[in-house]
């Protein structure tokens, strides 16, 4: 079991670092960030160099997220599309094992990019004489996070749709939309009064609204983060929070994966 | 070792595409020991037979059994089970050792670096380790397909079109490690074009037709349906008996055929007519005139549902 995980989380790691499209999309982002990033790079006061820092440390936070959905689109898509996944279920080797070594290399790979995220951030605050703010972790963690989760989410759909739907899937059907959703129809409930399908249709998006996946479940309370970089002691309490959404996230998406990999053709 | 009963797998093409009847009630048996060939037309369903036994698809209906279990996706039945798939499904981004490592790993145990660097020698892949598989010709591919079949010592092996794409000098090579496996008791299932190849390998031959097994037997019974053919060349002027099949006439030389059982008819008839015969030789019919002979349906006692 131990020798399984090890292989298999040692192969897609090595399928993450070979990945010419994970590549162009990490180069062309780097190249966008970077020429967005250099007018401040030339701040003359400190209070500017913090605000470029902030806007370079989002930027790439950001950017994470987005990198999260493309391990985890790109990890199932790709095994599913050159149909080698038939040579690792035809050895002792589940899909429940396969699966998680998928996981768990995209959540490497996350934290590993957060990190060296993190320590940049870091180099800049000493470079530009900014005091190192907890900010700084926080972001980052709340970020690892949520970049989990959306790998998670996307190596779900990868599983059961072609990637550009997948893409376009999660384009459309978010949490905001089910969320407008869902205030439409309340607004629409108050103007009309008692309809039962319109109180039926509220529910289902209120459902598929706490059920769609969010980027930063605990956004409105943990803003002034972002804004600041001060952690007020008691909003540490929100990065266990955002780990508890995560896990419950990837538990879903992981076996919901599963479910449909199992049932899948892999001839 | 392995038993198929009644075996039914319909595909859809497509969400509302047309049903396709791959198995029609396909039932056989290979034996602990077996070199059990699957021989059939393009789409006769012995890919998808093959799929069946390894777990990779679930029959609509019917039973399988692989060592007296139903093959499931990775279960720890395939700890003693090795597949050489027909197209080179792997993991292209992997090199030639990562790949054959990968795979030996999949057992469950690291491999040793020594028994990989053999294996690769041996197949002569030895130069193209570091060679990513996406960059390898689709022989170097098929090899390392071969390389990860026997890197571990293995109770049954399935081959899908094992020698597609080889160079003869790995065929006969791999031809030699298939029969050094069979002789150590490995089960092998093969299922190849080549009859030729299946001749010299296999010792049990099962043909497929549109789903089903229409025959199925030892390879040397299959190989005798009552066929065995004389090859005759003879000096002739005029006719020749009916039962002489003629091939070439050359000036007056006649070749031709005679069924075994009008051997001793047809020696009289040379002496009566002063003929001289120039050639007479036992001309044993070969998997492919059985094989066309059971599809077509005139093999005795055969194009029977086995």
């Amino acid at each position: 079991m131990g020798e399984l995980l090890r292989a298999n989380t040692l192969t897609h790691l090595r399928f993450f670092r070979r990945s010419r499209l994970l590549l162009a999309f990490g180069l062309v982002f780097l190249l966008v960030a970077s020429l967005s990033s250099l007018p401040a790079v030339f701040a003359n006061s400190r209070v500017a160099s913090f605000d470029s820092l902030k806007d370079i440390f989002l930027t790439f936070n950001e950017f994470l997220i987005f990198f999260g959905a493309a391990l985890g689109l790109l990890v199932m898509s790709s095994h599913l599309s050159n149909r080698s996944l038939k040579m690792v279920f035809t050895k002792p080797c589940p899909p429940p094992l396969w699966l998680g070594s998928a996981f768990l290399a995209s959540a490497l790979v996350l934290l590993l990019l957060t990190g060296f995220v993190l320590l940049c951030a870091m180099a800049l605050s000493f470079l530009w004489h900014i005091p190192v703010r907890a900010g700084l972790v926080f972001i980052s963690l709340d970020t690892f996070l949520a970049a989990a989760g959306m790998a998670a989410y996307f190596i779900f759909l990868a599983a059961i749709v072609h990637p550009a739907i997948a893409v376009a899937f999660a384009l459309v059907f978010n949490a905001s939309l089910f969320y407008w959703l869902r205030m439409y129809m309340h607004g629409a409930l108050q103007a009309e009064g008692k309809s039962i399908i319109l109180k039926c249709l509220e529910q289902l998006f209120h459902f598929l609204y706490l059920m769609a996946p969010m980027t930063r479940a605990f956004e409105s309370r943990t803003g002034s983060i972002y804004s600041s970089f001060r952690v007020p002691a008691h909003h540490w309490l929100y990065i266990l929070y955002s780990f508890g959404y995560t896990l419950a996230l990837c538990a879903l998406f992981y076996f919901l994966a599963l479910f449909f990999l199992q049932r899948k053709r892999f001839t | 070792m392995i038993t198929a009963e009644n075996v039914h797998m319909n595909f859809r093409r497509g969400m509302v595409g047309a049903k396709i009847r791959a198995l029609d009630g396909m039932s056989l048996q290979v034996r602990e020991g077996d070199f059990f060939a699957l021989v059939g037309q393009n789409g006769a369903g012995k890919s998808t037979a093959m799929y069946c036994f390894l777990g990779l698809l679930k029959p609509t209906s019917g039973k399988i059994e692989v060592m007296g279990r139903a093959p499931e996706l990775g279960s720890s039945l395939y700890s003693t089970v090795s597949y050489l798939p027909e197209e080179p499904h792997y993991h292209l981004y992997l090199t030639v050792e990562e790949a054959t490592r990968y795979y030996a790993s999949l057992y469950g145990e690291r491999p040793p670096r020594k028994a990989i660097d053999d294996i690769l020698e041996r197949l002569g892949l030895g130069p193209f380790k570091k060679l990513s598989l996406a960059k390898c010709s689709k022989g170097m591919k098929q090899k390392v397909g071969i390389a990860q079949c026997l890197i571990r010592e293995t109770r049954l092996l399935f081959l899908d079109e094992p020698t597609r794409g080889l160079d003869p000098i790995i065929v006969r090579e791999f031809r030699e490690i298939l029969r050094d496996l069979h002789k150590r008791g490995a089960t092998i299932v093969m299922n190849s074009h080549v009859l030729s190849e299946i001749e010299m390998l296999a010792n049990r031959v099962a043909i497929l037709e549109k789903g089903k097994v229409i025959a199925q037997d030892d390879l040397h019974n299959l190989m005798t349906l009552d066929q065995d053919l004389y090859a005759v060349a003879v000096e002739a002027d005029g006719s020749v008996p009916d039962y002489l099949t003629v091939t070439e006439r050359q000036g007056n030389t006649v070749r031709g055929r005679i069924p075994k059982a009008q051997l001793y008819d047809f020696m009289d008839y040379a002496r009566q007519k002063g003929l001289r015969v120039l050639e007479c030789s036992l001309q044993r019919a070969s998997l492919e005139d059985s094989f066309v002979r059971i599809l077509k349906g005139d093999a005795p006692g055969e194009k029977k549902e086995v």
